[in-house]
């Protein structure tokens, strides 16, 4: 036998050559041309050198072999002799490690049976294994845990030699990943075995890894974390009740920790030991754990992770204690007796609300309410009364403030046991207790909400915050009540006497109920604010009806989608109104408004929605928008302001159309702007539309070009594969080029430059490449004014956008012109347009956009500006400069890092330029690196910090708006904490006197920053830090 | 749990404590008044205003707000008493009317005075809230005010001494040596919003 040799020679060089030589010889054995019997024999004479490891390498080889041989290779009579060989082994301790491993695949054998197990276990149990080192005691624990799943019965009949023998061999277990293993199959001795003799034993065993301190090492390669230890330990420690006797006493102990790692976890073990020990052996424990877990929530703010972790042990308890009850539990029941006890004292407490201890009182009792129905049911029958005889008798609202927040916390309770109106969930048996007091609950909470002064603001807002609750609590208050809750909500909202957060606390409340009684809100409230709305801006402005927040509160009430359905068609009814009124723009614009903010907040409709949306919707009113453009009568929607909202409308909608009616829309959109014939967009007089609405003409009227917005809005809203109903692309894209180079309005430009860069980046091919190629490079060599400008930068654009390395070209033609003598400065902003986000041209709405196209630009662009400013003259270095800002804002902070070294000179003389965009945008930027990349900093700190607090503290520097010198005291502030003290300390006192001016600035937002960045120096280096 | 002196104050609610009213630019707008038209934000204007520096319109420095007693006591009704977990405000040991401001334009200086009212009257911290107001208005505020610090007559056993000592600059200054008194003012102010 070579293998053998082989092997051990390579068992530690080369583990990899070893295992092939290990497979090769178990392929050997299953294909019977070696015997299994002929390699052990083959062993002999190595097994018996006097040398440790040799032995231990030749039992290696014989454990690989095993480990590569499958499960029916070995037979009925082959896997006991084995067994028996290597059970022999275990006491040549030297090679134990190999030993386990091979007996290990040994159990994954077919004919593998209980006998088999029952030797190896017998054999084990004579090991002394806390001596061997960890990897060794992994692999027999590894070994346990085999015998553990496939042979539970032969351990279980080995009886008390097996689990003391155990005790004995695992005690002492230090190493975390062998503790996992052990864990494990501590849990399953401690469910499934008869262990009643043993439980103090056990208990040893397991509690003395509690409470576990283990930190992972840095490098540690297996990925143990505390928590997993913990969880596995928790459920060990949870899973018998025998423990019960020795946990509690001892967790109980533990509570009074110094550390919070061990409280949470003391109480997180506790709650798993409630829940599963079962109500016969909690009952014994339950008063004493009340006595010892209050005071983590009684004496906590009450908001604290570690006062939540006590609510939730207060709460496992009765839950386990409620188990198998179904009705309000009798008074000689464990729970009852549990929560009598908590009920007495948390109601103590509550006698004065105003105090300290009566929020977490009340929390204590809500929590541990939403345990069971019956717990609920007990807690609220035995507190109720007494709570509302406290409010009765309190005197003072804001004792009654406090007592009603106690009482809301009971209607959260009620939810959680009895669900709300929108939970499907079958309710529990028990009737809802609150329901006995519905009437007197109702009727303290509407006099408090509409019987009590309007200054009485926190007392209000609590009593509708409680009305809301009641409201939600499933089947609890009947229509009527909620009704009458509705009727109060709108009158609070709709009185502008009434404080904003009161209103807006009654609108919110309207939206919660408008999800489960939508019918109520579309019947009571809808009539009620409709009324407000007047039906002329005269009539707003002489009867002071303002129509802005009415509409905006309608908007907030119609996200669902019945109450949009009515919300819509009261909407249009009343646009009609005000047209007839004659109005000016800015109340349909209002109106149409609404509409859209709430499609924008709505969630993903369905396209059987949007189709009706479109039709009820988009053609009435473009037709309203261009037959009084040619036929006369009142052209108030074509206004600029009103376009900019309809245009956004036929966005949204036409964007949730599907391909065919996106197809459709678009042939008819072209009929109308493009080829003058009747469109279907246009429900009366097409004829005369088509024949006069010439939008795209170059002599159009400013109303008529102003409209192109719609034709922009569908382009942007359509797919990409929907083709455009023109003859050739690049002379329609001329034509819109040269359009723009005149434009009739702001709106009508925007309209225009979109129109350009979208059907660049959405509808040309590489054959109209060549056209754009033309038309850009026409622009390039004349270009002379401003609106070349910017068409140039949206092409670049719309080219980038798709990747275009014809894009690239351009764009740096853009960047050189940066020194040109009258466009430089316009052409710095316009680096805004290149990287930012522009509503109508993104992926959403199907353009192309190349991932890393940010990347690409910044890569390809803030090179040459570093190298234009090393030799620029000062009136070019402010473009750059700029420039340089406006790209950095719009680049994931990522990408910058890399080049922050080369940037950082050029953005501290940007923080020294005049003009206060460039100042806040690149103070911005230096805060972000601050705040993720300190370390760039390090060697400029100097520099950096001058600067900041000349920006933030010098008021006559021109461009140090209050907004500048807010963001460089925020971006000083990020500094301690990031870099390292001793890199600060020297600064700390120039910072600190400085500061001062800062502190007597005459904004006191700023004031408000200067106190807060000085606190973070002065703290600095302090002993406490 | 340490033996609390007074382990359950009465607290007032937060929304109860005064607050400056919000003025028209801290107030969120409106979704409908704030959407403006798409066109009119041009950035190729040289008047072009990103968000960044948008966020207050009264971005005028002609407008001057001057130091206030609710400023004052903003600054300190964030602070954590020495004791519990709850907020100097919460527990009306600072109230706004407990504190006035004398800062005239035509003179060189002013004067803050905060009285502030211990729990329960025989508080052994009370000296210790006291220096913690002391410090953080100095820290907070321009060096041109005096900053007079003093325990309300007749809400401590020993307000008189008490007063004294937050009165001697000197005692105030060696206090600020002590690193456990400064500890525990540094917990205080840890909290401030």
């Amino acid at each position: 036998m070579k293998e053998a040799a082989l092997y051990m020679h390579h068992a530690e060089k080369d583990p990899l050559e070893a295992k092939k030589i290990a497979h090769d010889t178990a392929k050997r054995i299953e294909s019977r041309e070696l015997k299994l019997l002929e390699l052990v024999q083959s062993l002999g004479e190595y097994l018996t050198d006097d040398d440790t490891t040799v032995r231990a390498k030749a039992i290696g080889y014989l454990s690989a072999v095993l480990g590569e041989l499958g499960p029916k290779s070995l037979s009925r009579q082959q896997v006991p002799v084995i067994t028996q060989f290597l059970s022999d082994r275990l006491e040549d301790e030297t090679g134990l490690k190999e030993v386990a491993t091979g007996l290990t695949s040994l159990t994954k054998m077919n004919f593998f049976g209980n006998a088999e197990a029952t030797r190896i276990m017998a054999a084990l149990l004579g090991v002394d294994l806390p001596k061997h080192p960890p990897t060794t005691r992994f692999a027999v624990l590894t070994l346990i845990d085999a015998l553990m799943s496939g042979n539970r019965d032969a351990l279980k009949a080995m009886g008390d030699k097996f689990v003391t023998g155990l005790a004995d061999l695992v005690g002492g277990e230090k190493d975390p990943r062998n503790l996992m293993i052990l864990f494990s199959v501590m849990k399953v001795i401690l469910v499934e075995f008869d262990i009643v003799r043993h439980t103090e034993l056990m208990f040893d065993i397991v509690y003395c890894y509690f409470p576990i301190t283990f930190r992972p090492p840095p490098d540690d390669p297996y990925g143990i974390t505390a928590q997993d230890l913990k969880n596995r330990l928790r459920e060990c420690i949870a899973s018998t009740h025998y423990f019960a006797g020795q946990v509690f006493p001892s967790l109980i102990e533990k509570l009074d920790s110094t550390s919070q790692n061990v409280k949470m976890d003391v109480l997180q073990t506790m709650a798993a030991c409630a829940l599963s020990y079962g109500p016969t052996t909690m009952s014994a424990q339950s008063s004493q754990l009340w006595d010892a877990v209050k005071f983590e929530v009684l004496n906590s703010a009450g908001e604290d992770d570690l006062a939540n972790e006590a609510l939730q042990t207060l709460k496992a308890i009765a839950t386990c204690l409620s188990k198998g009850l179904t009705t309000v539990p009798p008074a000689n029941t464990p729970l009852a007796r549990y929560l009598k006890a908590i009920v007495k004292e948390c109601l103590e407490l509550l006698k004065e609300p105003q105090q300290k201890q009566a929020k977490p009182a009340g929390q204590i009792l809500a929590t541990v309410a939403t345990a069971s129905a019956p717990a609920c049911a007990f807690i609220i029958q035995s507190t109720l009364p007494a709570l509302l005889l406290i409010y009765s008798d309190a005197g003072i609202i804001a004792k009654q403030r406090a007592l009603m927040q106690c009482l809301n916390r009971f209607f959260e309770s009620a939810i959680a046991v009895y669900g709300s109106w929108t939970d499907v969930s079958a309710a529990p048996g028990i009737e809802n207790p609150l329901e006995e007091h519905r009437e007197k609950l109702f009727g303290i909470y509407s006099q408090a909400l509409m019987g009590s002064n309007k200054e009485e603001t926190s007392f209000r807002l609590t009593a509708m915050r409680g009305l809301g609750k009641l409201c939600d609590i499933r089947r609890f208050l009947a229509d009527n009540e909620i009704g009458m809750v509705v009727q109060y909500l709108d009158e609070i909202a709709l009185d502008r006497e009434e404080k904003d957060e009161v209103r807006d606390e009654a609108l919110q409340n309207l939206r919660k109920i408008s999800k489960f009684k939508s019918s109520l809100i579309m019947q009571i409230t809808f009539p009620a604010f409709m009324a407000q709305l007047p039906d002329s801006e005269q009539e707003s402005k002489e009867e002071n009806k303002p129509y802005l927040g009415t509409l905006e509160a309608l908007a907030k009430l119609s996200l669902e989608r019945p109450v949009f359905e009515v919300l819509l068609t009261r909407l249009l009814n009343k646009l009609e109104v005000v047209l007839s009124a004659g109005s000016g723009p800015e109340y349909p614009r209002a109106i149409l408004a609404t509409i859209l903010h709430v499609l924008q907040q709505r969630s993903q409709s369905t396209l059987e929605d949007t189709k009706a949306y479109y039709n009820r919707l988009i053609p009435p009113l473009l037709t309203k928008t261009v037959v009084p453009l040619v036929a006369g009568g009142s052209a108030v929607l074509a206004d600029d302001s009103v376009l900019d909202v309809t245009g956004r409308l036929v966005r949204i909608i036409t964007h949730e159309l599907d391909a065919e009616n996106q197809e459709m829309v678009m042939r008819s959109v072209f009929e109308l702007f493009v080829n003058h014939s009747p469109s279907n967009i246009i429900t009366e007089n097409a004829g005369i539309v088509a024949s006069t609405f010439r939008p795209l003409d170059k002599d159009a009227s400013k109303e008529a070009a102003g409209s192109t917005v719609i034709l922009t809005s569908i382009l942007a809203a359509s797919r990409r594969e929907i083709s455009l109903p023109v003859e050739r692309v690049p002379s329609f894209l001329a034509h819109i080029i040269e359009l723009a180079q005149t434009p009739k309005s702001a709106a009508h430009r925007l309209s225009l430059l979109r129109l350009i860069a979208l059907v660049i980046n959405k509808w040309t091919t590489t054959a109209d490449s060549v056209a754009v190629k033309e038309q850009s490079q026409a622009l390039l060599s004349s270009i002379s004014n401003m609106e070349q400008l910017r068409i140039l930068f949206w092409i670049a654009t719309a080219l980038l956008l798709r990747g275009d390395k014809y894009g690239s070209e351009v764009m740096l033609h853009l960047v050189e012109l940066l020194s040109h003598a009258e466009l430089g400065a316009t052409a710095a902003r316009g680096f805004a347009v290149l990287l930012g986000h522009d509503e109508f041209l993104n992926a959403e709405n199907f353009a192309v956009v190349r991932l890393l196209y940010k990347q690409r630009v910044f890569s390809q662009c803030v090179p040459q500006i570093i190298d234009m400013f090393k030799k620029a003259d000062s009136q070019t270095k402010p473009n750059l400069l700029t420039a340089l800002s406006n790209i950095l804002r719009s680049v994931p902070s990522t990408i910058i890092t890399a080049s922050l070294p080369s940037l950082l000179p050029l953005l501290l003389q940007s923080i020294e330029l005049h003009d206060a965009d460039v100042k806040a945008a690149t103070i911005s930027t230096l805060e972000i690196t601050i705040l993720e990349n300190a370390d760039v900093v390090k060697e400029h700190v100097a520099g950096v910090i001058t600067r900041l607090l000349k920006a933030a503290c010098d008021r006559g520097e021109e461009g140090n708006t209050p907004a500048v010198r807010k963001s460089a005291l925020r971006c000083l502030r990020a500094f301690p904490g990031k870099l390292r003290g001793e890199l600060l300390l020297p600064y700390k006192r120039t910072v600190l006197k400085q500061l001062q001016l800062a502190l007597d600035d005459p904004k006191r937002t700023v004031r408000k920053e200067a106190v807060d960045t000085r606190v973070k120096w002065w703290a600095l280096g302090e002993p406490d830090e | 749990m340490e033996n609390l002196q007074n382990a359950n104050p009465t607290i007032l609610n937060l929304s109860d404590l005064p607050t400056r009213k919000p003025t028209a630019s801290t107030k969120p707008k409106s979704a409908l008044t704030s959407l403006a038209p798409s066109y009119a934000n041009d950035p190729f204007a040289p008047s072009s205003v990103p968000e960044l520096v948008s966020d207050d319109s009264e971005d005028d420095d002609s407008v001057v707000e001057s130091i206030d007693a609710q400023e004052i006591y903003d600054l300190v009704s964030t602070m954590c008493d020495p004791e519990h977990p709850i907020t100097l405000g919460e527990l009306a040991v600072v109230n706004l009317d407990h504190i006035t401001v004398q800062d005239d334009p035509e003179e060189l200086t002013g004067l803050i005075t905060l009285e502030f009212t211990p729990t329960i009257t025989h508080c052994h911290l009370a000296t210790v809230i006291g220096l913690g107001l002391v410090v953080r208005l100095q820290q907070a505020l321009p060096p041109r005010f005096r900053i007079d610090v003093r325990c309300r007559e007749g809400t401590h056993t020993t307000d008189r001494q008490l007063n004294k000592q937050l009165a001697d600059k000197e005692r105030v200054m060696s206090a600020l040596e002590n690193e456990t008194l400064m500890g525990l003012v540094g917990k205080m102010i840890e909290t401030c919003k």
